[in-house]
């Protein structure tokens, strides 16, 4: 079964689209998770994907109406919601500066209700599945163009401006007094952000995005010894996920985000039973020398 | 750097904190800013570095009001508690410094004094890791790194213990001596270690004095 996987994968279009897909996401998801994580926004991606989903909702129902201008493309309303979503949160984060979660479950509900009028309104909610769990294995030749364009704006916004990212990521008050324009960075993460979120909805979902996002990075949290080596196994532990959950999802015939997700999980579980364990047998050990 | 506060006066909301405080600081000054808590030791310095928005009164940098002032590379700040740091991702002295450095590389000056404060040794070491002492040290040589020509202390040695606290002050007078502003806010415990060249006491009832080491009160309570 293993090795049927492996050959399709290569010689089916859909399934090496697939696979390129999932590469990328691989690297996107935790790259940007880690900036996530250290800024404890964690659900983030979350709110941002349900605004994301106000704009497909809305290009959808505006094709109802005879609108067709975003019928092939809803993702670009999408994006253009997400980045609104974004700059919501930001918005609320200032009026809630010590209750960050605050902005998000106002964001995240405005979303989720704008979003079920518009479907509602479009009679399309049929379509909703494929945008709350997303499929890889269906993406097209243009999706793939759009990933590879996005992964290579995010790998070049990182090269020029990483260092910039991660100081204000770990301390924003002291950003500035590196001449960081602290606001500035804030509003161009959120911007990136919110177009890799929307970007990432096709084939991750807007249910299991932002778990794509934390979960590797919070079971490479368990092994890191420093931030790039932390980045490095959330990436590996990604693609991991990304490579057994198209396995999984091609031999069972299961959502493939779900699979991901699920593999995900898995291997977050495995780390943290075995470094409990292993701390378990150090103590024991002592304990036995005493 | 020239410092002049004129007149400072703030709030938060209705509770008046700072009122009608004036002093001068000049290049190369050593200021200790005592009072017990709440006197309004940590909102001066708030103030000072823009973080508390100043509407009565004036703060002026080299004539360069406060509100339009850009140069904050200029300043080296370690706060009391840093709270706003992220301590728990993984993260090694090394990487902390690196993101901190204006310059990609570290010049030998700024090397030596990486060597002096001890961060060598642990410049592969997890943040999280380290013990009080050690991450004051850190937040020091992060201050310093861009050469700032004042560098502001809150509290920094709430979390150290006495024998850290004597190598901590001996070396903010070595950073003294070699022309660098110095304003530190200490508990009143410490000030025999410390080799100040002006005071700032502020009281809980909004009363303040100032005084040049050696001379007599200057501007007396206000």
């Amino acid at each position: 079964m293993f090795l049927t996987f492996i050959t399709d994968l290569f010689q089916q279009d859909f399934m090496l689209r697939a696979l390129i897909a999932g590469i990328m996401l691989g690297i996107l998801a935790p790259l940007l998770g880690t900036f996530v994580v250290v800024r404890r926004l964690s659900f983030i991606a979350d709110t941002l994907g349900h605004f994301s989903l106000v704009g497909i909702s809305v290009s959808l129902f505006l094709s109802s109406v005879g609108i067709t201008i975003f019928f092939e493309r809803p993702l670009y309303l999408g994006i253009i919601f997400s980045i609104v979503g974004g700059l919501l949160i930001e918005l609320f984060r200032r009026s809630y500066t010590n209750y960050k979660e605050i902005s998000m479950v106002i964001v995240i509900s405005l979303g989720a209700a704008l979003s079920a009028i518009f479907f509602s309104l479009s009679k399309k909610t049929g379509s909703l599945y494929n945008y709350l769990f997303g499929s890889i294995l269906t993406v097209t030749n243009y999706y793939i163009v759009l990933i590879l364009i996005t992964a290579f704006i995010v790998a070049l916004l990182f090269i020029l401006y990483g260092k910039q990212i991660l100081a204000v990521s770990f301390d924003e008050t002291n950003a500035k007094f590196l001449g960081i324009n602290v606001n500035l960075f804030q509003f161009v993460f959120i911007i990136m952000l919110s177009i890799v979120v929307s970007v990432l909805l096709e084939s991750a979902g807007v249910l299991l995005i932002s778990s794509m996002m934390v979960i590797p990075v919070a079971a490479a949290m368990k092994l890191g010894w420093s931030y790039k080596s932390t980045l490095i196994i959330s990436i590996i532990f990604s693609e991991l996920s990304v490579f057994f959950g198209l396995w999984l999802a091609y031999s069972l015939r299961i959502p493939s985000g779900a699979a991901i997700v699920s593999i995900n999980v898995i291997i977050l579980l495995a780390i943290a039973i075995s470094k409990r364990l292993k701390q378990k047998i150090r103590i024991s050990k002592l304990d036995k020398m005493q | 750097m020239y410092i002049n506060i004129n007149n400072l006066s703030f709030a938060y909301g209705s509770k008046a904190i700072i009122s009608n405080l004036s002093l001068t600081i000049n290049k190369g000054d050593y200021l200790v800013i005592r009072g017990k808590n709440g006197a309004g030791k940590s909102t001066f310095i708030k103030c000072l570095l823009g973080f508390n928005p100043v509407k009565s009164g004036m703060i002026l940098y080299d004539e360069v009001d406060v509100i339009d002032f850009t140069e904050w590379t200029r300043f080296g700040y370690v706060s009391q508690s840093f709270d706003d740091f992220n301590y728990e991702f993984p993260l090694t002295v090394g990487e902390l410094l690196s993101i901190s450095s204006l310059k990609n590389t570290l010049e030998s000056e700024r090397l030596k004094f990486l060597e002096k404060m001890g961060i060598f040794e642990i410049i592969n070491q997890n943040i999280n890791s380290l013990s009080g002492g050690q991450l004051q040290r850190v937040f020091i040589v992060r201050a310093m790194l861009n050469k700032p020509d004042v560098l502001i202390l809150d509290e920094p040695t709430a979390s150290i213990d006495k024998q850290n606290k004597e190598f901590f002050y001996s070396t903010i007078e070595d950073l003294h001596q070699e022309g660098l502003t110095i304003i530190l806010i200490s508990h009143n415990d410490d000030i025999e270690y410390l080799n100040y060249s002006h005071i700032l006491t502020m009281y809980s009832d909004l009363t303040t004095s100032f005084e040049e080491r050696g001379v007599e009160v200057k501007e007396g309570i206000l």
